[in-house]
Parts: C-alpha cells; structure tokens; sequence
C-alpha cells in the first residue's frame, strides 16, 4: 500500500510544482491544443508551456497585454482534432487553421471567442454540424468552413452576425435551405457550392431544415 | 640386459602411481560423494568473496560454509549460498546432490538459465534461486520436485511461460515467480496446489483471465499478481479463498465489476485493486471485511457513491479511492469515535456536497486528501477536531468562505493545499501557530487583506505559494524568520512597499516568484546572502533604482526576469552567474553597454533586454552562447554593426535587434541560421543591399527590414521563404522590379513594400499568395503599368494599398470581388475609368487624384468616351431622370421608396456597429493628410440636404437601369 500511497502523493506534488503555469489559460489552453494535434513537420517545437505566456512560440501573435490575438496553423500539415479549450483564447481575433488534416467536429466553445475577426478552418476533415453557438461571434466578419466534410443545416442564429462579410460553407455535405436574413442576402451562390442545400430559403413555405 | 631390468622396473612403478592415485579418486568418490560434486560445483562458481574458500578436501566436508548434513553425515540435505557474491551458471552438478532439501542460492549473480537438472532433486522441499541475473524459461521439469514446499524464483529474467506442470508440486505452500518477464497466462493447474499459502506473480507480463480453478488453493493467504496484464473480471470464485489476507491485484488490466463474494474473504487484510478498469460501484459487502486494514480501489471507472462505513470496517486503517468517477458525498457514517482511519484518499473523483461533517469523526486521520472534486460551501470551523492531520489536501475544488481560525489548532498540520478554490477573507493569525508547517499553497483563491506577521513564526515552512489572490499590504517584515523557506511565490497579487530586507537571510531560498505586484523600492543589499537562489522573477512591479553590485555574489542564478520594472544603471551584477539560462530584463531604464561577460553563461537560451537605453555595440563576446534560441534586443541605443561572431549561435530563432541605431550591411552569415524563426532587424540605420544569402533560413516566419537605408533589388531569393507569413521591407530605398519568385511564399499574410523605389509594374504572380490577409501595401513607390487582373485573386485580403505609384488603366473588376476587403487605398495613381460597383462602400478619399475614375462613390460614369460629370452637373442629371421616372410610374416609386424605408433602418443598424471599425478606416486612408478628411465634407457639405432625398432616387435609378440591362 505504500506504493499507491507515495504515488499519489507524488503526483499531488508534481501537479504544485508547476503552480506558475496555472493562470496562463491561453499558454495552457494551447498547450492542450498541442496535445491533441500531430505536428508532422514540428512547427510547435517551440510552444514551451513553461514559459511566463505563449507570447514567443512561433505561429502565436499577442497584443501589447499578452493576449493571443493570432493564431496561425494554415498549411501546417497538422492532424488530430480540436477541443474545448480553444474557447479560452478570449482575445483571439484571427484563428488560421486551414488546409491541414484536423478532424472531429468543431467545438461549440470556439463560439466564445468574442474578439474573433476571422475563423479560417477550410480544408480539412471537420465533421458534424456547424456549432450553433457561432452566433455568438459578434465581431466574427470572416468565417470560412469550406472543404470540410461538415453536415447538418446552416444555423438560422447565423444571421444575426452582422459583421459577416465572408461566409463560405462551399464543399460540404450540408442540407436544408440557404439563409436569406441579414449578411446572408449579400453571400455569392459559390459560397455555398457543392453541398446538399436545397436553394434559398423560402419562409413560411418549407422549413429551414428542409431534405436533412 | 641391465637396461631391460631398468625398464620393467620402471614401469611397474609408473603402474603402480597409476593405480594407487585412481584409487584414492575412486575411494574419495565412493565414500563421499557428496563433497565430490560439491568440490565440482565450487570449481565452475566465481567467488569473488572466498565464501566457498574452506570448501576444502582438507576438511570435513559437513563443516563446509553454508552446508547442513544428515544426522549421519554422510551426505548434504541443505546448502544456504544466499547473499555470496556468486557468479556464473548454475552448475548442472547440483542434480546429483541427491539428498538435498534445501538449496538457496538467492540473492548472488547468478546467470544463465535454471537448469533443468535440479528436477532429479527429489528430496528438494526448498528451491530458493530469487534476486540473480537467471534467465530463459522455467524449466518444466520443476514440477517433478513432488516434495518441494518452496520455490521462489523471481526477480529474474526469466522469460517464456509459467509451466503447467508447476501444477503437479501439490506439496507446495509458497511460489514465488515475481519480477520477471514470464508472459503467458497463470495456468488453471495451480488450482491444484491445495496447500499453497503465498502466490507470487507480481511483475510480469502475464496475460489473459485469472483462471477461476484459483478457488481451489483453499489455503491461500497471500496472492499477489500486480503489474501485469491480466484481463477479464475478477473471477466471483475468488470469494471462496477463505485463507486469504492479502490480494493484490494492481496495475492490470481487470474489467468488469468488482464482485461482491470478495465480501466473503473475512480474513482480508489488504485488498489492492488499483489500476485497473473496473466499474460499477464499490460493493456494499466489502463491509463485510472486517479484518480489512488497507483498501486501495484508486484509478479504476467505479461509479456510484461511495458506500464505505467504518462501523464495519472497524479495522480499516488506509483507504483510497482517488482516481474514480465517485459521485455523491463521503458516507456519513464513515468513522465511528474509534476508528482507525489514517489515510483517506478520494482525489480525483466527481464528489460533491460540502465538506463532510461526519468526517470530522474520523479523529485518527492524518492524512486527508479531497483534492480535484466538486466540494463546496464553507470549511467546517471544527476543523480542528482532526487534531491528528499531517496533510490535508482540499485543493481543485469549490470551496468557499474563510479559513477557519482553528486551522492553528491543528498542530500536527504540515501539508495544506487550498489552492484552486474560491476561499475568501484573510488568511488568520492563528495560522502562526503551526509550528510544523511545511508546505502552505493558497494559490488561485480569492484571498486579500495583509499577509499576517504571524505566518513567520511557522518556522518550518519551507514552501509558501499564495499566487493569484489579492493580498495586499506589504510583505511582514519579519519574513526572514522563515530560515528553512526555500520556495516563496507571491505573484500575482496587489502586494506593495519594499521587499523587507529580512528576506535576505532566508538563506536556504531557491526560488523567488513576486512579479505582477505593486511592490516597488530597490532590491535589498542583504540579497547577497541568497546564494542558493535560481530562479528570481520580479516582472510587472515598480521597483527602480540601480541593482546592488553583490547580486553578482549570487552564482546559481538560473532564471531572472526583472521585466516591465524601473530599474536603472547597469545590469552587470546579473552578468556573472554562469548558470544563467534565461535572462529578462525588458522594458526597464538599464543604461550602459550590455556586458560582454553574459557571454560566461554558456547555457543562456533566452537573453531579453529590449526596451532599455542599453547602448555600444553586440558584445562580440556573445558567439560564445550557443545555446542561445532567443535575443531580443530591440528598442535600445545600439551602435555599431552586429558583430560577426554572433553567426555562432546556430540555435537562435528570434533575432530581435530592431529600433536601435545599427549600421553596416546585414550580414550575409544570417542565411547559416537555419533555425531562424523570426528575424527583426527594422528601424535601424542598416544599409547597401538585402543579402540574397537570407534565403537560406527556411523555416523564417517572420522577416522585418523596414525602416533602414536597404538599396538595390529586392533578392529573388526571397522566394525561397516558403515559411514566411510577414514580409516587411518599407521605407527603404529598394529599387528595381518586385521580384516574381515572391509567389513562392504562399503562406504570406502581411507583405508590405510601401516606400521604397520600385519600378516596373506590379507581377501579376503576387495574386498567388493567396493567404495574404492584414495588409499588401505596395504604396508610395514607382510602379507603372496596370494593375494585375490576378490581385482579383487575393480572397483573403483585408487592406490594399496601391497608393502614389503610377499605376494606368483602368481598375480590373476582379478587385471587386475581393468581399473580405476592408480598406482600399487607390488614391494618387493614373488609374481611369469605372470601378467596380462593389466599390461603392469604399470613402471616396480611395479613389482620389487619379487620371478619371468613375462610378460610386465618385461621380457615375457617362458612357465609355465622356468625361466624367462635375458634381453639380451630374446632380443635375439626376434630377432630371428623377422627374421622368416620376412620371412614369409614380405608384411604383411609392412602393420603392416604401422598400427603401426599410432598407436604410437595416444600413443604419450595421453603419452604427460599424462605426468604430470605419474610424479607424478612415484614419488609414487618409493617411498622413489628415486635412483631407475636411475638405471631403466641405466638398459634399453643399449636398448633404440633398444627398439625403437623393440616395433613395438614385438607388431606383440604378434598379430600374440594372433592370434594363438585365432584360
């Protein structure tokens, strides 16, 4: 028994020797990105989570109060998948992770990001739904989930982004009908290629979620 | 004849040495020939020690180390070589010591395998060959030994599988197989082994199920079969090994349930089922085992609450159960006033409630682990009843309100965790009485007030971590009471005042962490005396003043991060450890040159000293830094050129020199810096040409020589950066073509070449970076031509600058494709012509000072050979199509302007959200010409009554002309 016992002590240790790190949520919340990703060709080498903040890890940019504000992975030739704790990144505005192998679905906490400009998640493998909570990307003016494998509808709750310039869902497998509401009027049909849409939305005649 | 006799003579001789010497082999043999093979066995053993030294024929043989004889002795029935220092293979001869019971070789160097000979020991009870190097399988031909008791063979490398034959011992009380490598499964045979006590398998790679046959050792009393691989349930059958005391069966890979007929092993003492994956609850009948005195169910999926309870288990001394997914709180009756509980160990778990007061029964506990739960609610102010507690761990979880006061009469107390809670209030006096407190870590509450003059009088502290709350008041000064302190933490927090110089005689401090504070004050002299100290952090406080000279004393200094502080003077004290492996000293008033003894700390990775008045040049000194992955020294005073010795350290990544006054050319050595990662060198006074060298730094993300007196082309090898995400060469003098191979670097975001010389037309490859996002700013230069129809290409962009160039033609429509542009700058070039109607959204201060653009927001074009309008004129016109469309459909226009009414609630709401964002626009348009903002409202002044009724007419003008295209 005192096996268990000193083990478990000793992790009780490790875990308070390591105090510092506990308030840097954004080094730790990449770190556990780290760890659900493959890194092929080691372009995190350098995210070292004993560091004060991520500030100097390459691919990581901070404002002048060392938040997180981008995040840039694009053609990185990374795997794996993402997690909740993107949602930390509270100040992030440019979240670039496109054209890599990243599957699984999309986490609905990435709606939390508040400060987020542009969410760039195009090719690659996410799965599942478009989250609904993405309406809650107020500053949110470029979104791209093109060339991803997501299904489902387009979440109605989309349209009240009123700063969305760019939206592109294009080579999906996505259903129902295409929103007509708010930035929605202004989107080019392209953006919208190549899933199973049915069309612009026809209100009052057919459900949103029309041929889901 | 003579010689003949000789001969004979001589030969009976020989013959008779020959007989007479075979003779005594033969009778020593014959009469002994126990001490025979004993003598053989001596002879192929390495004994370094001389334990077999009066292993003699000399002697009798019966006196020989470690032998124990027959009553008769006439032959050997023990031999004890346990702990000899042997070496070597076990001799095979051993087989002919018939008579033996006993043989003990354990605890030597044995090697080789276990030969299989020893199975003609017939009269072997006890096999005892543990703690050798022996290696190879179990010989099968053990399980002859029929009258063998004991065998104990582990701790060895033995391999292969546990032998079935094993089963045939049926004499057996105790197998001993642990720490080996035997794989395989437990044969179901040893359920034969009626007699056996103790069962030992524990280390092994053994697999598969746990055979249910286990049921028939009745007399079992200790199993082992920890670390291994074991599968499957715990057989139910298990319940019938009446004998047991102890079952360990950690660190498998058991599934299932734990069963309840373990409730009918009433003789447990130990049961150890950690590391597993076993779920479903902790069955109820484990009450049943009252002898138990050690319970170990952590790391498994169990479930459920926890239905545990002292009354029964009256003897239960240990019980852990972290590492679950428990639910509900700890049982209310877990301890009775006599209990014997010391340990409790529930981390890890999904308990919930609050602290349970029943617990508070549990008198004997001295160890309390609730940690990483879902606790909550207030710390119970008897508390104190656990007067026995050595460690109490409620960290990870939600409690709240204070610490209770009576936590000082816990006098035992050495280890209290409370960190991650949401404890408020003071931390109160009473603590100072804990005069065994070792480890205080209060870290990530919501504490404030002072920190009490009374935590020094626990004078056994060694670690304090109060981190992330929000202390105030100023650091007691009696703090160097604590002589045994080694680890203080106190960042974050809104501590003021000096540090007390009593700190200083905390001699035995390792580690100092008081950054991101309001402390203020200089460093005390009495820092000297810190000279066990490594890592010192400061960042983020207002101390200032000059660094006392005997910080250079302090030689173990690893890590130091002075940042963001007032210090001045020189930071030479902190130059002379040559331990140092980060050194921050950024944003501070350090003056004076850097010193060229940093370069003694061979192991410095990270050098930060940017933000001072550091001036004098790179000490050349610092290609002696190897390890060096990160130098930041921007925004100093820096002078002369960027010594070449600095092309040593091959391990930098960041090469921060930027806003200094550096000159000379940029060394064409950088291109050796393979792992160059970001490379800052603007706003200096570098001049002649950007090496083409710099093509080599492949993994470069970040390339930054604006701002420098750089001539001549741009190297084409740039495209060799296929990393890069920001290129920035502005303000220099670069002259000639951007060159083509910047395609290359498709991963560009930010590429800005504004402000230089260049010439000839835009490449129309630039419309392959097809990432380029925050800015492509070609303004300000010499560029002639058209503008590529591929920029149409550049989905991403948000800002482009083509601004003061001498671009002609006329604006491809392409451009107006770009949906994700924010800012547009055309202004001051030759373009003519319609711009795309998108375009419209854009100031009108995009366009200007150009040959003749037209169409919203500038004057609307004509048709393709007129001159674009005058305002007045083209208003006039207007007005003029107006009144024609009134009268054609006047119903019509009534519904439009009905449609209209809508449409401008809907652009008011987003102009409103917007307006911040076009602010900012408009400051970047406009530039440095910020007169211009004016006059382009005193322009539209006389119309802005009109605009207001003519937007709405306009728009119809432009559907009803739309319309007609359309048809």
């Amino acid at each position: 028994m005192a096996f268990p016992t000193l083990l478990s002590f000793l992790l009780s240790l490790l875990l308070s020797l390591s105090p510092t790190l506990s308030t840097n949520s954004e080094g730790n919340a990449l770190h556990a990105l780290r760890s659900r990703l493959s890194d092929h060709t080691n372009v995190l080498q350098s995210w070292d989570p004993t560091l004060v903040n991520p500030c100097t890890w390459f691919h990581v940019t901070c404002d002048s109060n060392n938040h997180v504000i981008r995040l840039d992975l694009g053609n990185s030739n990374i795997s794996g998948s993402l997690g909740a704790e993107l949602g930390e990144l509270k100040y992030l505005q440019y979240l670039e992770l496109y054209n890599n192998q990243i599957g699984g679905k999309i986490p609905k906490e990435l709606g939390n990001l508040k400060n987020l400009i542009s969410m760039d998640l195009y090719g690659n493998r996410f799965e599942g739904k478009i989250p609904m909570s993405f309406a809650k990307l107020k500053s949110i003016r470029f979104l791209r989930l093109n060339n991803n494998k997501l299904t489902g509808s387009i979440p109605r709750e989309l349209t009240t982004l009123s700063n969305l310039k760019v939206f592109d869902v294009s080579n999906n497998d996505l259903c129902g009908t295409i929103p007509v509401d708010g930035p929605f009027g202004s989107f080019p049909m392209e953006s919208f290629a190549n899933n199973r849409l049915n069309g612009p939305e026809l209100k009052g005649l057919v459900s949103y979620d029309f041929g889901c | 004849m003579n010689s003949e006799m000789g001969t004979t003579h001589m030969l009976h001789l020989i013959l008779l040495f020959s007989v007479l010497s075979s003779v005594h082999v033969v009778t020593h043999g014959d009469s002994s020939t126990d001490s025979y093979w004993l003598l053989r066995i001596k002879s192929l053993l390495s004994d370094p020690v001389g334990v077999l030294e009066n292993w003699s024929p000399k002697a009798k043989f019966c006196t020989w180390n470690g032998l124990t004889c027959s009553d008769d002795q006439t032959h050997v029935v023990g031999l004890n070589l346990s702990g000899s220092g042997l070496s070597g293979l076990i001799p095979a001869e051993f087989s002919h010591l018939t008579s033996l019971q006993t043989l003990d070789l354990s605890m030597n160097s044995l090697a080789g395998s276990v030969p299989h000979e020893l199975g003609q020991l017939q009269n072997l009870r006890e096999l005892l060959l543990y703690s050798n190097l022996l290696s190879g399988n179990v010989p099968p031909e053990l399980g002859l030994l029929k009258k063998l008791q004991v065998l104990r063979i582990g701790d060895n490398s033995l391999t292969g599988q546990v032998p079935r034959d094993i089963g045939g011992l049926t004499e057996l009380r105790v197998l001993g197989l642990a720490y080996c490598q035997l794989n395989g499964t437990i044969p179901a045979e040893i359920g034969n082994l009626k007699q056996l006590k103790s069962l030992d398998l524990q280390k092994n790679s053994l697999g598969g199920l746990i055979p249910r046959e286990i049921s028939g050792c009745e007399e079992l009393q200790n199993f082992a079969a920890s670390n291994n691989m074991l599968e499957g349930e715990v057989p139910a059958s298990m319940g019938n090994l009446k004998s047991l005391q102890i079952l360990n069966l950690a660190n498998n890979s058991l599934s299932g349930s734990i069963p309840m007929d373990l409730g009918r092993l009433f003789n447990l003492k130990y049961l150890n089922l950690l590391g597993n994956r076993l779920n479903g609850e902790v069955p109820v009948e484990l009450n049943q085992l009252s002898q138990l005195e050690k319970l170990d169910l952590s790391r498994n999926n169990l479930s459920g609450s926890i239905n545990l309870f002292a009354t029964q288990l009256t003897n239960l001394q240990v019980l852990v159960l972290s590492d679950n997914f428990l639910t509900g709180n700890i049982p209310s009756n877990l301890c009775n006033g006599n209990s014997n509980l010391w340990q409790l160990f529930v981390a890890r778990n999904k308990l919930s409630g609050k602290f349970p007061l029943d617990l508070l029964n549990c008198s004997s506990l001295q160890e309390l682990d609730l940690s990483d739960n879902e606790f909550e609610g207030e710390l119970p102010s008897e508390l104190d009843k656990l007067e026995n507690l050595t460690d109490l761990l409620l960290n990870n979880n939600s409690f709240s309100g204070n610490l209770p006061p009576e936590i000082g009469n816990m006098s035992h107390l050495e280890t209290l965790f409370m960190f991650h809670n949401m404890i408020t209030g003071e931390i109160p006096v009473e603590i100072g009485k804990l005069q065994r407190l070792t480890v205080l870590y209060l870290y990530d509450n919501q504490m404030s007030g002072s920190i009490p003059v009374e935590l020094t009088n626990c004078s056994s502290l060694t670690e304090i971590d109060f981190f992330g709350n929000q202390f105030s008041g100023s650091i007691p000064q009696t703090i160097g009471k604590l002589k045994n302190l080694v680890f203080l933490q106190l960042r974050q927090n809104d501590l003021s005042g000096p540090i007390p110089p009593s700190l200083g005689y905390c001699t035995k401090l390792q580690k100092l962490v008081l950054a991101d504070n309001k402390l203020s004050g200089s460093i005390p002299l009495t820092f000297r005396f810190l000279s066990e100290l490594f890592l010192i952090t400061l960042y983020n406080n207002s101390f200032s003043g000059p660094l006392p000279e005997t910080l250079s004393l302090l030689k173990n200094l690893r890590i130091i991060n002075f940042s963001h502080n007032r210090f001045t003077g020189s930071i030479s004290p902190l130059s002379c450890s040559s331990n140092l492996t980060v050194l921050d000293l950024t944003n501070n008033t350090f003056s004076g040159p850097i010193p060229s003894s940093l370069s003694l700390s061979k192991h410095l990775t990270r050098l930060r000293l940017a933000h001072n008045f550091l001036t004098e040049t790179i000490p050349p000194e610092f290609g002696n830094l190897t390890e060096l992955n990160f130098l930041d020294l921007s925004f100093n005073n820096l002078t002369g050129e960027v010594t070449p010795d600095l092309s040593n350290c091959k391990k930098l990544g960041h090469l921060l020199l930027n806003d200094n006054q550096i000159s000379g050319t940029i060394p064409s050595w950088l291109g050796t810096l393979q792992e160059l990662g970001e490379l800052d060198l603007s706003s200096n006074s570098f001049h002649g040409k950007a090496p083409p060298e710099i093509g080599n730094c492949s993994r470069l993300l970040k390339l930054a020589l604006h701002g420098n007196n750089l001539f001549g082309e741009i190297p084409s090898e740039i495209g060799s950066l296929t990393s890069l995400n920001v290129l920035t060469l502005h303000k220099n003098n670069f002259s000639g073509l951007i060159p083509s191979t910047i395609q290359q670097c498709e991963k560009l975001y930010e590429l800005r070449l504004s402000e230089n010389l260049l010439t000839g037309s835009i490449p129309s490859e630039l419309g392959k970076l097809t990432e380029l996002q925050v800015i492509l700013d070609l303004s300000k230069n010499f560029l002639s031509g058209e503008i590529p129809f591929s920029l149409g290409n550049l989905m991403k962009l948000e800002r482009l600058n083509l601004s003061f160039n001498r671009l002609h033609g006329s604006v491809p429509l392409s451009l107006g494709t770009l949906t994700s542009l924010l800012m547009l700058n055309l202004s001051n070039n030759h373009l003519q012509g319609q711009i795309p109607s998108t375009f419209s959204r854009f100031p009108l201060s995009s366009f200007l000072s150009n040959g003749g653009l037209c169409g919203p927001p500038l004057a609307p074009c004509l048709g393709p050979e007129k001159k674009p309008l005058s305002n007045t004129a083209a208003a006039g016109v207007i007005v003029a199509i107006v009144f024609a469309s009134t009268l054609i459909c006047l119903g019509l226009l009534y519904v439009m302007l009905r449609i209209w009414c809508n449409w401008k609630k809907v652009s008011v709401l987003s102009s409103d959200a917007g307006h911040e964002q076009r602010r900012e626009e408009e400051k970047w348009v406009y530039g440095e010409a910020m007169g211009r903002d004016f006059e382009y409202w005193k322009v539209n002044s006389s119309q802005v009554k009109q605009q207001i009724s003519t937007a709405c007419i306009f728009q119809l003008k432009v559907d009803t002309e739309t319309v007609d295209h359309s048809f």
